[in-house]
C-alpha cells in the first residue's frame, strides 16, 4: 500500500503563505479566547429578566433530567503506554502445553489485549500433533470462573500467603509423618522439588515423607500388568497410525482412554479410504462409546467377558481350538484380520484389571505388536496412579490414622475415592491438612489450609508426558488473583525459595534450571517458542515374559460399567457450563448422568422415548450395598444384561462452592435447592461404587430396581435414525469403494426434464434452477467446507471450539430440554435401524416401514455428522426475510445482520438443515441464565471474543463460517500484498478437529484442498435435490466392514443406472 | 324494486313494516343493556385482559415464553394468525361478492359479518406483530424512507406481501363497513334523545340527510368498494398461503395452497358467522330477519367450501404419494400416522366429514345442528392450520433436528385472550351499532317480506 502521496489543505499550505504559517497551529482561526470574551465590559450590562431566568431554569432542569436518563457510563481503560507485542485488535498466540491430571496436549493459546480467549491444538510441535479434546478447548473458560479461590484459606477463612507458609513450615518441622498425595506428576520440575523435599525429610534413612500419586481414573492395572510381563511399571506408547487392525476391548481410546489427544489424530490418519490402506477397527464393549461408535465391527460384551474375548483371540490367533460366547462371530472376524496384519495390529484393553491387561499384552506379543505399533521405550508418563498405596492411605485416614501433615495436590479424594465420605471425616482429625486446589471443593473445604494454584494459563509449568518429549506451559496472562504456583508452594515449604508474589519468577527460574540440567544444549527461548523439544530416548530392552493371570473378573447377572463421558470426564470440569451443555457424542444428552440400558431390555418396563415433556423413568442401582437413583436412558448397543453410569457427576454434593454451573437451576432462574437448603448437584456421584481389588475397578455386579417417578432429560436430539433417507448420510463399504464406480455408492441425484424432442430424460440437479444463478465460479473468494464422515469421530471438539470462538451462549438444562440449545455447530448422530442396510440405505424399498425405521437396531452402526450453516448459494432463508437481515455475500457466505433482524423466525423454518438459532431470551442478562451463561458474570465475560458480537434477544443467529477469521486472514494477506494461501484460513471447527475431518478454504482457488475435496468421488452435498446449492460438501462414510446386504444393494443400484 | 318469484321463501318473516324494521334494530341500542350483556362483556373483558397481560409478559421477557424451539419456529402464533384471518373472510365475501351477485339474503347478515371480519382481522394482525422477536423495530417491514443507509425491505419475502395484503384488506373492509353504517347511524341519530348519544351518532353519521343524492352516492361507493374488495377476498388468503407455499418445507411447498386456503377461509368464516348470528338473532329478537332460510344458504356455502377443502386434502395426499419425493410422502404419512395423528384426524373429521352432513335438508335447516357444526368447523379449521404448520416442520428434512411442540400456558393464554378481546369488540358492536343494515333491509321488505309476498296484490303490482 503506497502512502507516499501528500495532500494539502489548500493552496495556502502548498505555498506556505505568511498568513498560513501564522495560523497554522490554531484549529479555529480568528478564535476569541474565553478570557477576551469575559473581559468584554458590555457583558455586565446585560440583564436577565425574571421570565428569562425561569426559562433558563426550566431548560436546565429539563436538560439535567434528560442527561440523567442516559445509559450508565461504561469505562474503557486505554493503554497509556502501548505494551510491546500487543496491538489492540490483533491476537497474540502463545505455544503452550495443557495438562490437567488426565488430558494432555500441546496447545496454542490466543490472547486478545492480554486476555486468553481461545485454545487450539498445536499442529506444528508436540507429539499430540494438534489433537485436543473438548475439555482442553473449554479450559479457557475455567480461567474466568468466579468461584476460583482468590487467596489462600486457613480453616475456611481468607488469610495471607505469609501466614499459610509459616503455618505449614511449622507443621512440617514438627511432623512425624508427611504425606504428599498428588495426581500424576509429569512435571520434571515438580518431581525435582518433591525429591528435594523427600531428601530433606528422609535424611537419615527415615521414611518420614511419602509421595503417593493417585488419579480418579486409574490405569494402575496396565502398569502392574506390564510389571508382571516386562518387569517395568510402565505404559508404552501406542501408535494407532501404524495399526492395520485395531482391536479394542472396552477401551474408549478416541475420547477418554489413556491419551486420546494423540490417539484420535493417529486413528484419523488410518481412516482415509483413498489412502494406501484403511485400518479395520474391532470394538468389544458394554456401553456404546465414542470409539465403539466408530468401529467397523462392534460386539456387545459384558465387562466380565473381556478376559474371555482376549483369551479366545489368543488361542484362535495361534490356531488353537477355543470356545466363544455370543461375541464369537465378531471375535472370529477380528482374529482373521489380526492374522493377516500380524505385527501391524494393535490390541488395547480398557479394563483396569491386571489380568485383563496381561491378556492384552500376551495377544500383542503373539502378534508381534511390540516394537511395531507399541513402543516400550518412549513410555507414556501419564496416569501413574498407585491404587494400592492410595487406597491404603485412604483407609488409614478414614480410620483416623492419617499422617501428621497431608498435602493434597491436584486431587479431590473426598469426591473421587470409593470411601470419600469416611475420608472426609478422617481428614478433620489430621493435624495439618493442605489442599493445593483452585476451588474450595469437596476436599479443600475439609482442609486446614487451602493454597490456590494458578490456572494453567497463568502459570509456568513443564511436562514430560512421554519419555521422549519435554514440554513447557507458559503463562498467557498475569495471575488474576492472589494465587501461587504449586511448584512455588512446594519450594517455599521446603525452604528452597521465597514467595515471589503475583509476578513471581520462582517457578520460572526453577523450570529453567530443570531444563538446563536435562538438556544442557537446549535454548530456553526456542523452547518457549515451540512449547516443546524432544529428549533422547534410551531404547528399552524389555522382553515379554508370561505370567500367571489371576483373579479374573467374575460374571454376574447384571453388570454395571462406570465410564467417562467425553465432556465431563472425571468430573473436575463439572463447573464448566460449556462442557455441561455439550451433548454427549453418543446419547446427545446434556447436563446429566443416567443409567444406560439397551432399549430392547427396557421394553415394557421403562420409557424408551423422550421429548420436551416426557422424561425418562427412574431406577435404583445397587452396587456393593450402595444405591443411586437415576433416570434410565435407552442406549442402543448397550450390551444386554449390562448397564452403564457415567462418573464425574454429583459434584458439590454438600454445596461446596465449586462454581455456579455445577448445580441444578430452576425453571425461572436461580439454583435449585434440596430440602435441607443445599444446592442440588447435577447427576449423581458413583465413584463410591467402585470396587477395590488390587486396583480400582470400573465395573461391578449390580442390581436394578424400579423407582417411582420420571425425570426430565435435556437432549439435543430426540430422533435417532435417519429414516432411510439417502441424501443426508451416505455410507458404503471399503470393498465397494475400492472396486466400484462412484455411481454405486455416491450417485448424484437426478431429476426428470424434457429434452428438445419433448422426451423425458434424466439430468443432474445442477441443471435445474429456479433463480438466475449467482455468479460463483472464478469470482473472488468462495468459501466452502468439506466434512469427511469417514474420519469424523464425533468427539465434540469442534462444537466447543465454535462455542468459544463465536460467543455462543449457554442456555442451561431447562432450555436444552425445550429444544433451544444455541450451538451453531451440532453433531448429528444416527443409529442404523433394522430397516436399513447401513445408515441411510433402505434394506428393502418394498417392505420399508417408517414406524420400524424409527427404532434403532439392537447393536446399530453409528454415523456422526457435523452440521452447521451450509451457506447455500440459493439460500431459502435469504428470500423469506422481510427486512433482508440475512443476505448473501459475494464470497459465498450467508450472512446475518443481527442489527437488522426483527425475529420473524421464517428463515429458521425455511432452513432445510435446521441450523439457525433464535435468541428466545436475552441470554446475556435474563435472570434464568445467570447461573449458566458466562456472559452474565463479570469475570466470565472476559472469555468473550471481542471480534464477535454478543447477540441480543429476538434475533436469529447461526454459523458465520467464522467470518471474523476470514476478514483477519484477508487483511494479513492484503498487507503483505499477496493472495491467501490454501490452509491459511481455518474456522474454529476445522482448527479443533483432531482428525482433520473438517477442511475449509477458498473453493475458487483451483488448487485448494477444498476444491479437490469437493470434486472427489466421495463428495456429495446433503439434501442436494432441494436445490439450495450449499457450500458444504460431505465425504461418503466408508466403513471397513463386511456388509453383504449393503454391497448387494449398491451393486444392484449401479447396474440399474 | 327487485322482482322475486313467489315460491321463493321470504327473507323477512312476519308482518313487518318499515317502522318495525327501524324499531327492531334501534331498540336494543336505545334501551338499557340486558343483564346478560354485562355478564358476557365482563367475562370477555377478563379473558381479554388476561390475554393482554400475557402478551405484555411475552414482550417483556422474550419469545421463549412460548413453547417454540429450534426446529419449530412457528406454532400457535401463526396458527392463530391464519385462523383469525380465515374467519375474517366471510364478512367481505358476504358484503362484496354477494353484493355483486345481487344476493339479497346477505342484507340481514352482512353488517355483523363485516364487524366480525374487522375484529377478526384485528386479532389476526396481533399475531404477526407479537411473534416478532423485536416488535419495537417491527416498523422496518414498511418500505419507508429511512436513515439506516440504503436499507430497504425484501420484496421477495412473502411476509412482506402479508404486510401489504393484510393492511389493505383491513382498510378496505373497514371503509366498506363504515360506508354501510352511515345511513343507519343517521337513523339512530334522528331517534336519539340523549344529547351525548345524539352528538356521537351525529359525528358517526357524517351529516347524512337521506337525500336522493346521498343514496345515489352511497350505492355507487358501495359498488366501487365491492369491486375493490372482491379481489381482496381471494388475494388475502392466497398471500397468507404463500407464506407456506413459497418455502422449501415438505407439506408447505404446495401449489394447491392459494385456492385451498381461500376455500378454507370462507368455510371457517361462514361457520363463525353462524355461531355468532344464531346467538344474536335470539338475544336481540331478530328471528324475523335472520331465519332458517339464511342459515340454510350459509350452510350451503359451508358445504360447498367444505367440499373444496376436503378435495384439497385428498389431492394433497395423493400428490404426496404420486410425486415420489421421499420427504413429501413422509410429510403426509407423518401427518396421518405420526405423533400428531390426532390433530390430523380431528381436522379430517371436522372439515371433511361434518360439512357433508349438510346435504341432508333437515340437518342444514336445523338451527341447533348448525350451531354445533359451526363450532366443529372452527375447531377443525384451527387444527388444519396447526397440522399444516407444526406437523410439517416438526419433522422435515433432517431427522436429527426433528422435534415436538408443546404449547406453554402463555401460548394458550394469548390465544384464549384474543377470543376474549374479539368478543369484547363484538359485544360493544352489538350494543352500540346497528347490527342489521336496517336501511338496506328496508329495500327488500316489499320484495321479499312475508306479508307482502302473501298479500294478493303482490303479483299484480309487478
Amino acid at each position: 500500500m503506497e502512502m507516499s502521496k501528500k495532500y494539502w489543505k489548500g493552496i495556502d499550505e502548498l505555498k506556505q503563505t505568511p498568513e498560513f504559517i501564522k495560523h497554522k497551529d490554531q484549529e479555529f482561526p480568528n478564535q476569541q479566547s474565553v478570557e477576551d470574551f469575559l473581559a468584554d465590559e458590555n457583558l455586565a450590562e446585560s440583564s436577565t429578566a425574571r421570565r428569562d431566568f425561569l426559562k433558563f431554569l426550566g431548560f436546565s432542569v429539563a436538560a439535567a433530567t434528560l442527561a440523567a436518563c442516559e445509559a450508565p457510563v461504561t469505562k474503557v481503560v486505554p493503554y497509556a503506554v502501548k505494551p510491546e507485542n500487543v496491538t489492540p485488535g490483533m491476537p497474540t498466540w502463545y505455544a503452550s502445553t495443557y495438562y490437567d491430571g488426565s488430558s494432555y496436549a500441546s496447545i496454542m493459546v490466543k490472547t486478545r489485549e492480554g486476555r486468553p480467549i481461545f485454545i487450539k491444538g498445536n499442529k506444528d510441535f508436540g507429539f499430540t500433533k494438534g489433537g485436543t479434546n473438548p475439555q482442553i478447548i473449554a479450559s479457557v473458560l475455567g480461567l474466568y470462573d468466579s468461584a476460583r479461590l482468590t487467596q489462600p484459606l486457613y480453616k475456611g477463612s481468607k488469610t495471607t500467603w505469609g501466614a499459610v507458609d509459616d503455618g505449614i513450615k511449622e507443621a512440617l518441622k514438627n511432623a512425624g509423618k508427611v504425606t504428599l498425595l498428588s495426581n500424576t506428576v509429569i512435571s520434571p520440575s515438580i518431581k525435582r522439588a518433591i525429591a528435594e523435599m523427600a531428601a530433606q525429610f528422609n535424611g537419615e534413612g527415615e521414611s518420614k515423607f511419602e509421595h503417593i500419586q493417585y488419579d480418579a481414573i486409574s490405569y494402575a492395572g496396565m502398569r502392574e500388568a506390564n510389571l508382571l510381563n516386562f518387569g517395568a511399571r510402565i505404559i508404552p506408547s501406542y501408535d494407532f497410525s501404524k495399526a492395520k487392525t485395531i482391536v479394542s476391548v472396552g477401551a474408549d481410546f478416541l475420547s477418554t482412554w489413556l491419551l486420546p489427544t494423540e490417539f484420535a489424530v493417529q486413528y484419523g490418519a488410518t481412516r482415509n479410504p483413498e489412502g494406501e490402506w484403511m485400518s479395520k477397527h474391532f470394538q468389544f464393549e458394554s456401553v456404546l462409546s465414542v470409539t465403539g461408535s466408530n468401529a467397523d465391527v462392534r460386539s456387545m460384551i459384558k465387562p466380565s467377558e473381556e478376559a474371555a474375548v482376549l483369551a479366545y483371540m489368543i488361542k484362535a490367533v495361534q490356531g488353537k481350538a477355543a470356545t466363544g460366547g455370543s461375541w464369537k462371530a465378531a471375535a472370529d472376524k477380528a482374529v482373521a484380520a489380526l492374522k493377516k496384519s500380524k505385527k501391524s495390529s494393535l490390541v488395547v484393553a480398557g479394563s483396569n484389571h491386571i489380568g485383563v491387561q496381561q491378556l492384552a499384552n500376551e495377544l500383542n506379543n503373539i502378534l508381534g505388536a511390540y516394537g511395531s505399533t507399541i513402543d516400550l521405550s518412549n513410555t507414556i508418563e501419564l496416569h501413574q496412579s498407585e491404587d494400592a498405596k492410595a487406597l491404603k492411605l485412604a483407609a488409614n485416614v478414614a480410620a483416623g490414622k492419617g499422617p501428621d501433615v497431608l498435602i493434597m495436590m491436584g486431587v479431590n479424594p473426598v469426591y473421587s475415592l470409593p470411601n470419600g465420605a469416611a475420608f472426609a471425616k478422617g481428614l478433620k482429625s489430621i493435624k495439618t491438612s493442605v489442599a493445593i486446589s483452585s476451588f474450595e471443593d469437596e476436599t479443600a473445604s475439609n482442609c486446614t489450609y487451602v493454597c490456590p494454584d494458578h490456572h494453567q494459563l497463568e502459570n509456568w509449568t513443564d511436562h514430560q508426558a512421554k519419555a521422549g518429549e519435554y514440554a513447557i506451559g507458559q503463562p498467557t496472562i498475569r495471575p488474576l488473583h492472589n494465587t501461587a504456583s504449586a511448584l512455588e508452594s512446594l519450594l517455599v515449604w521446603n525452604g528452597a525459595a521465597n514467595r515471589g508474589g503475583q509476578d513471581s519468577a520462582v517457578a520460572y527460574d526453577y523450570i529453567k534450571a530443570t531444563f538446563a540440567a536435562m538438556n544442557p544444549t537446549g535454548d530456553f527461548n526456542y523452547l518457549t517458542h515451540n512449547s516443546c523439544t524432544t529428549l533422547p530416548v534410551v531404547p528399552a530392552v524389555l522382553t515379554f515374559t508370561a505370567a500367571a493371570v489371576k483373579d479374573l473378573p467374575k460374571s454376574a447377572d447384571t453388570e454395571v460399567v462406570f465410564y467417562q463421558k467425553a465432556a465431563i470426564g472425571n468430573g473436575q470440569f463439572a463447573n464448566n457450563p460449556w462442557l455441561q451443555e455439550m451433548p454427549d457424542p453418543v446419547t446427545k444428552v446434556t447436563w446429566d448422568n443416567y443409567i444406560t440400558m439397551n432399549p430392547v431390555e427396557m421394553e415394557g418396563k421403562y420409557a424408551t422415548t423422550y421429548d420436551q415433556e416426557h422424561g425418562l423413568n427412574l431406577a435404583t442401582v445397587t452396587v456393593n450395598g450402595k444405591s443411586v437413583t437415576l433416570p434410565v436412558y435407552p442406549l442402543p448397543g448397550q450390551a444386554p444384561k449390562t448397564i452403564g453410569i457415567a462418573l464425574g457427576y454429583g459434584r458439590g454434593a454438600n454445596g461446596e462452592n465449586i462454581g455456579k454451573a455445577a448445580f441444578q437451576t430452576k425453571e425461572y432462574g436461580g439454583h435449585a435447592q434440596t430440602e435441607d437448603g443445599k444446592l442440588t448437584p447435577i447427576g449423581a456421584n458413583v465413584f463410591g461404587m467402585l470396587s477395590t481389588g488390587a486396583t480400582l475397578l470400573y465395573s461391578a455386579a449390580a442390581k436394578v430396581t424400579d423407582a417411582n417417578g420420571t425425570y426430565p432429560i435435556a437432549a439435543t436430539q430426540i430422533h435417532h435414525t435417519v429414516m432411510g433417507r439417502d441424501s443426508i448420510v451416505r455410507e458404503t463399504t471399503l470393498s465397494i469403494f475400492k472396486e466400484r464406480e462412484k455411481d454405486a455408492y455416491n450417485e448424484a441425484h437426478k431429476l426428470q426434464k424434457l429434452d428438445k424432442h419433448g422426451k423425458h430424460v434424466e439430468a443432474p440437479v445442477s441443471e435445474f434452477d429456479l433463480w438466475a444463478a449467482h455468479p460463483v465460479e472464478k469470482i473472488g473468494h468462495r468459501w466452502g467446507i468439506s466434512i469427511d464422515l469417514s474420519s469424523c469421530i464425533g468427539c465434540g471438539s469442534c462444537l466447543i471450539a465454535c462455542q468459544s470462538e463465536n460467543n455462543v451462549p449457554v442456555v442451561g438444562k431447562d432450555e436444552v430440554r425445550r429444544g433451544r440449545e444455541m450451538h451453531w455447530l451440532r453433531i448429528d448422530r444416527y443409529f442404523a435401524s433394522d430397516e436399513e442396510a447401513a445408515v441411510g440405505t433402505k434394506a428393502d424399498k418394498e417392505t420399508f416401514s417408517y414406524d420400524a425405521a424409527e427404532i434403532p437396531a439392537l447393536n446399530p452402526s453409528v454415523v456422526h455428522m457435523p452440521l452447521m450453516c451450509h451457506h447455500c448459494n440459493h439460500a431459502p432463508c435469504e428470500t423469506v426475510c422481510p427486512v433482508a437481515a440475512t443476505t448473501h455475500s459475494n464470497e459465498g457466505l450467508n450472512q446475518m445482520a443481527y442489527n437488522r433482524c426483527i425475529g420473524t423466525r421464517y428463515c429458521a423454518n425455511n432452513c432445510p438443515y435446521k441450523v439457525r438459532r433464535f435468541n428466545w431470551f436475552n441470554y446475556p442478562s435474563y435472570k434464568k441464565f445467570t447461573e449458566v451463561n458466562p456472559a452474565q458474570d463479570d469475570l466470565g465475560r472476559m472469555v468473550l471474543n471481542p471480534d464477535v458480537t454478543v447477540r441480543t434477544r429476538g434475533v436469529m443467529e447461526k454459523c458465520s463460517l467464522c467470518v471474523q477469521r476470514i476478514q483477519a486472514t484477508k487483511l494479513v494477506a492484503k498487507k503483505e500484498a499477496r493472495v491467501i494461501a490454501d490452509g491459511e484460513f481455518a474456522t474454529a471447527c476445522s482448527d479443533a478437529c483432531p482428525t482433520n475431518a473438517i477442511v475449509v478454504g477458498d473453493w475458487n482457488d483451483l488448487k485448494s484442498m477444498i476444491r479437490e475435496k469437493s470434486e472427489g468421488v466421495r463428495a456429495y452435498q446433503a439434501l442436494e435435490e432441494v436445490g439450495v446449492k450449499p457450500n458444504v460438501w460431505y465425504q461418503v462414510k466408508v466403513r471397513n466392514e463386511d456388509n453383504s446386504l449393503l454391497d448387494h444393494i449398491q451393486v444392484a443400484e449401479q447396474a440399474h443406472h | 324494486m327487485q322482482k322475486e318469484a313467489a315460491i321463493r321463501e321470504p327473507l323477512i318473516l312476519g308482518h313487518k313494516t318499515y317502522h318495525d324494521v327501524t324499531e327492531d334494530v334501534c331498540r336494543p341500542i336505545e334501551d338499557k343493556a340486558p343483564k346478560m350483556w354485562y355478564i358476557l362483556f365482563g367475562i370477555a373483558l377478563v379473558i381479554g385482559l388476561y390475554g393482554v397481560g400475557s402478551i405484555l409478559y411475552l414482550l417483556g421477557t422474550g419469545i421463549g415464553v412460548w413453547g417454540l424451539n429450534k426446529t419449530i419456529g412457528w406454532a400457535w402464533d401463526i396458527t392463530n394468525f391464519v385462523w383469525w384471518v380465515g374467519i375474517g373472510h366471510a364478512g367481505t365475501l358476504i358484503s362484496a361478492v354477494l353484493l355483486l351477485f345481487r344476493q339479497k339474503w346477505r342484507m340481514a347478515i352482512n353488517r355483523s359479518a363485516e364487524a366480525m371480519t374487522i375484529f377478526a382481522v384485528f386479532m389476526a394482525g396481533t399475531f404477526p406483530l407479537i411473534h416478532m422477536g423485536r416488535l419495537w423495530v417491527g416498523y422496518w417491514v414498511m418500505p419507508i424512507p429511512n436513515q439506516f443507509g440504503s436499507l430497504w425491505v425484501n420484496f421477495n419475502s412473502p411476509l412482506l406481501w402479508d404486510v401489504f395484503a393484510i393492511s389493505t384488506y383491513l382498510s378496505v373492509s373497514l371503509v366498506f363497513w363504515y360506508i354501510g353504517l352511515i345511513p343507519d347511524f343517521a337513523t339512530i341519530r334522528d331517534r336519539a334523545k340523549k344529547p351525548l348519544a345524539k352528538k356521537m351518532y351525529g359525528i358517526l353519521s357524517f351529516g347524512w340527510s337521506g337525500r336522493a343524492k346521498h343514496w345515489n352516492r352511497f350505492e355507487l361507493v358501495s359498488l366501487v368498494l365491492a369491486g375493490l374488495a372482491t379481489p381482496l377476498v381471494f388475494s388475502v388468503h392466497s398471500i397468507v398461503s404463500f407464506d407456506f407455499a413459497t418455502s422449501v418445507i415438505p407439506g408447505w411447498h404446495t401449489t394447491i395452497f392459494p385456492p385451498y386456503f381461500v376455500a378454507g377461509a370462507v368455510f371457517s368464516g361462514f361457520a363463525m358467522v353462524q355461531t355468532l348470528l344464531l346467538i344474536m338473532r335470539k338475544a336481540m329478537g331478530l328471528e324475523a330477519y335472520i331465519h332458517t332460510k339464511h342459515v340454510e344458504y350459509m350452510n350451503i356455502v359451508i358445504m360447498v367450501t367444505g367440499s373444496i377443502v376436503g378435495t384439497a386434502y385428498i389431492t394433497e395426499l395423493f400428490i404426496s404419494w404420486y410425486s415420489g419425493v421421499e420427504y413429501e410422502s413422509y410429510a403426509f404419512i407423518n401427518r396421518a400416522t405420526g405423533p400428531y395423528w390426532w390433530a390430523y384426524w380431528s381436522m379430517m373429521t371436522c372439515n371433511v366429514i361434518s360439512p357433508q352432513l349438510m346435504w341432508i335438508r333437515r340437518l342444514r335447516r336445523s338451527l341447533l345442528f348448525t350451531f354445533f357444526i359451526s363450532i366443529v368447523v372452527n375447531i377443525g379449521m384451527w387444527f388444519e392450520r396447526y397440522v399444516i404448520i407444526v406437523t410439517s416442520i416438526h419433522r422435515d428434512y433432517v431427522p436429527a433436528a426433528w422435534s415436538m411442540h408443546f404449547p406453554s400456558h402463555i401460548d394458550i393464554a394469548v390465544y384464549i385472550g384474543t377470543i376474549g378481546l374479539f368478543f369484547v369488540f363484538f359485544l360493544l358492536f352489538a350494543r352500540y351499532f346497528p347490527v342489521l343494515a336496517l336501511n338496506e333491509v328496508k329495500t327488500i321488505l316489499k320484495g321479499s317480506g312475508q306479508s307482502y309476498k302473501e298479500s294478493p296484490d303482490y303479483h299484480k303490482h309487478h
